[in-house]
């Protein structure tokens, strides 16, 4: 072959190499029969290409396989996503991207309506015949609700005990219609752990408007609901706007507790608790108040239910407790405390429920010097008999420490009375509705008499509150009521005047 | 039928397979021949059946060949009743078409290029073999 051949061989050899590289790996290159070195250079770059391109063909396919299971994965977690694993219902997410579709739709038209449901006692349920239950119950919930409100609308469960329905392309009547019978569903009776449950719910409407967004929508079917069940069991309300402007007042509320915790504007008064058969100062009772700058004083009654709502309950708990702890371990420094004194301390439902509290109150004793007999923790009635295990396990913890145990608003709520002795309390505090006539009514004083003698024969001593006059201190004592407080004797003292009252504890207050 | 016609185009591809006097089963390709998976699977299957199930020695003449396809290479590394192969060639072609079989798939048996039948046949008696 001569060497101009070759030249030309050598070209066609270099184009061949272009286009592989172009990107075209099918490109083979003629091998000549000679079979010489560029032939051997042509074969050798021929079979790398065809090495590449397999590669490449696997490559692709392997691509193909990921991408295909990536999006089954996909799927399957939108799946998860918008599904309640629970019941099948629709989830929130999902929910909320109905709702902005159905608001996007609706335009000018007839807007969709949300419906909230929030079981009532549903935890009842939980605590008493176990999580299986409560499960079995919110599964025939989702069924019902389903067949309640026919098909076209989506309905979903967004958190515990909580269903949401949206509704659209209805006209108002037709929507409370279908709010009233998701209502009526759930009253049959729903057999769960081997007990037939009825249910009924707070139900939140919130009527569609054009312009309204969808969070919204949301928004003030959540605040309807919130509202229904505040009033109580088994109540339907609809949005309205005053609604909006007490739950922005509301929220307004909560920011500034959360100031006023961070800020120092929370202080405890202290209203003396009087020892009635010797008149001496048995103890104190750490009532919380809040100096808000612009308000002044206020009392717990206008601020706790906010700070219940918005979760503050046990930090305000923990900060009463600390704050009251530290100032009976002041007190004991000096002035001196009298050897059966003690502080009471009053907490919420809220703060029995945690598990930690008693190690956290050890740990305060410890810390200020306090004995445990100093300090008294106080817990309404109603509250130790919907607290479940969990409360009873927190108050024996506290009477293991030390710590006296009352329960307050004693004849207020419906104790079973077999309970009172097993309870692990010291006393009891009976509310001062008791009180009225106690002087007047001569039954009303058989009454009293008859309720101090079923404390007294628990083993537990008796407090009275709200004593108003001498009359009311002295009848109690002759009925042997051991501790008294109200007004008659000293109202909610600042800090320095209650320091003062110990100081000059020989004096007597009333 | 499709398993005629295989057969018709493998009885093309080789030029001819037999045992010399040395029990070397000899394989020798025909001119020009493009090798790819289906004669590739052929020319096995006919080696086996020669073989019987007995390891025996291979030399295959590729010096006519003209290409290898991967897909063949992929059957020529399946194993079989050859106990050793040479593979005879004689061009720079032949050497880089045996080396990338050798490079790039890992032969079931002891495998190598040659460019002398001599030498191969030397080679492929002292790997030792019970004789066909």
């Amino acid at each position: 072959m001569t060497g101009r051949d070759d030249d030309r061989r050598l070209e066609e050899l270099v184009d061949g190499i272009v286009v592989l590289s172009s990107g075209d790996l099918s490109n083979r290159l003629p091998v000549s029969p000679a079979r010489d070195g560029i032939d051997a250079v042509t074969t050798g770059i021929n079979l790398l290409a065809e090495e590449l391109q397999s590669m490449y063909e696997d490559l692709e396919v392997r691509v193909a396989e990921r991408t295909a299971l990536l999006e089954a994965a996909k799927a399957e977690l939108r799946r998860v996503i918008n599904t309640d694993e629970l019941t099948g219902l629709a989830s929130r997410s999902l929910l909320q991207e109905k709702v902005a579709e159905a608001v996007a739709g609706a335009g000018t038209g007839r807007q969709p309506a949300l419906i909230l449901m929030d079981l009532d006692s549903f935890r009842l349920i939980n605590d008493s015949l176990g999580h299986a239950a409560g499960d079995a119950v919110l599964r025939e919930t989702a069924l019902r609700l389903s067949a309640a409100a026919g098909p076209g609308h989506l309905i979903a469960r967004l958190s515990g005990d909580e269903f949401a329905v949206l509704v659209a392309d209805q006209d108002t009547e037709s929507v409370l219609q279908t709010a009233a019978r998701l209502g009526e569903s759930l009253k049959d009776r729903i057999v769960a752990g081997g007990v037939a449950v009825a249910l009924t719910a707070g139900t939140g409407v919130r009527l569609g408007e054009p312009g309204l967004r969808s969070e919204e929508l949301i928004r003030d079917a959540d605040i309807a609901m919130h509202e229904a069940k505040k009033r109580g069991r088994d109540t339907l309300l609809v949005f309205s706007a005053a609604m909006h402007e007490a739950a922005k007042q509301r929220v307004h509320q909560v920011a500034e507790l959360r100031t006023a915790l961070a800020t120092d504007q929370l202080e405890l008064e202290y209203q003396p608790i009087m020892d009635l058969r010797t008149g001496a100062i048995a103890g104190t009772e750490a009532l919380i108040r809040w100096r808000h700058p612009a308000l002044g004083l206020l009392g717990p009654d206008t601020f706790l239910d906010a700070a219940d709502e918005a979760g503050l309950t046990v930090e305000i708990g923990h900060w009463v407790l600390r704050n009251a702890i530290a100032q009976t371990g002041r007190w004991k420094s000096g002035p001196g405390l009298p050897a059966d004194f003690s502080t009471h301390i009053n907490l919420s439902p809220a703060d029995l429920h945690h598990v930690d509290l008693a190690p956290y109150v050890e740990g305060l004793l410890a810390q200020h010097g306090v004995e445990p007999r100093h300090i008294s923790i106080e817990i309404t009635e109603t509250a130790i008999m919907r607290g479940g295990p969990e409360v009873a396990a927190t108050m024996q913890s506290l009477n293991d420490l030390g710590v006296r145990i009352e329960i307050d608003d004693f004849g207020t709520g419906y104790s079973s009375i077999s309970y009172l002795r097993t309870l692990p309390a010291a006393q009891a505090k009976i509310d001062k509705s008791l009180l009225d006539g106690l002087t007047t009514d001569r039954q009303q004083e058989t009454f009293v008499a008859a309720i101090l003698q079923l404390i007294h024969s628990a083993g537990l001593g008796a407090v009275a509150e709200g004593i108003e006059d001498r009359e009311q201190a002295n009848r109690l004592r002759q009925l042997n009521c051991e501790f008294g407080q109200g007004y008659f004797f000293s109202r909610p003292l600042p800090v320095a005047d209650m320091t003062d009252l110990l100081a000059d504890r020989d004096g007597a207050v009333a | 039928m499709p398993h005629e016609d295989r057969e018709t185009q493998g009885g093309r591809d080789i030029s001819s397979l037999d045992f010399d006097i040395n029990g070397i089963l000899r394989l020798q390709w025909a001119r020009g021949v493009v090798i790819d998976a289906p004669n590739a699977q052929l020319a096995m299957d006919r080696v086996n059946e020669l073989c019987g199930g007995r390891p025996t020695p291979l030399l295959i003449d590729m010096a006519t060949t003209e290409s290898v396809s991967r897909a063949a290479r992929a059957v020529f590394a399946k194993h079989c009743d050859a106990s050793a192969i040479a593979l005879l060639g004689s061009s720079a072609v032949d050497r880089v078409l045996a080396n990338f079989f050798l490079g790039v798939n890992s032969a079931p048996v002891p495998t190598r290029f040659f460019t002398n039948g001599e030498e191969a046949v030397r080679w492929l008696t002292s790997q030792g073999h019970d004789g066909a």
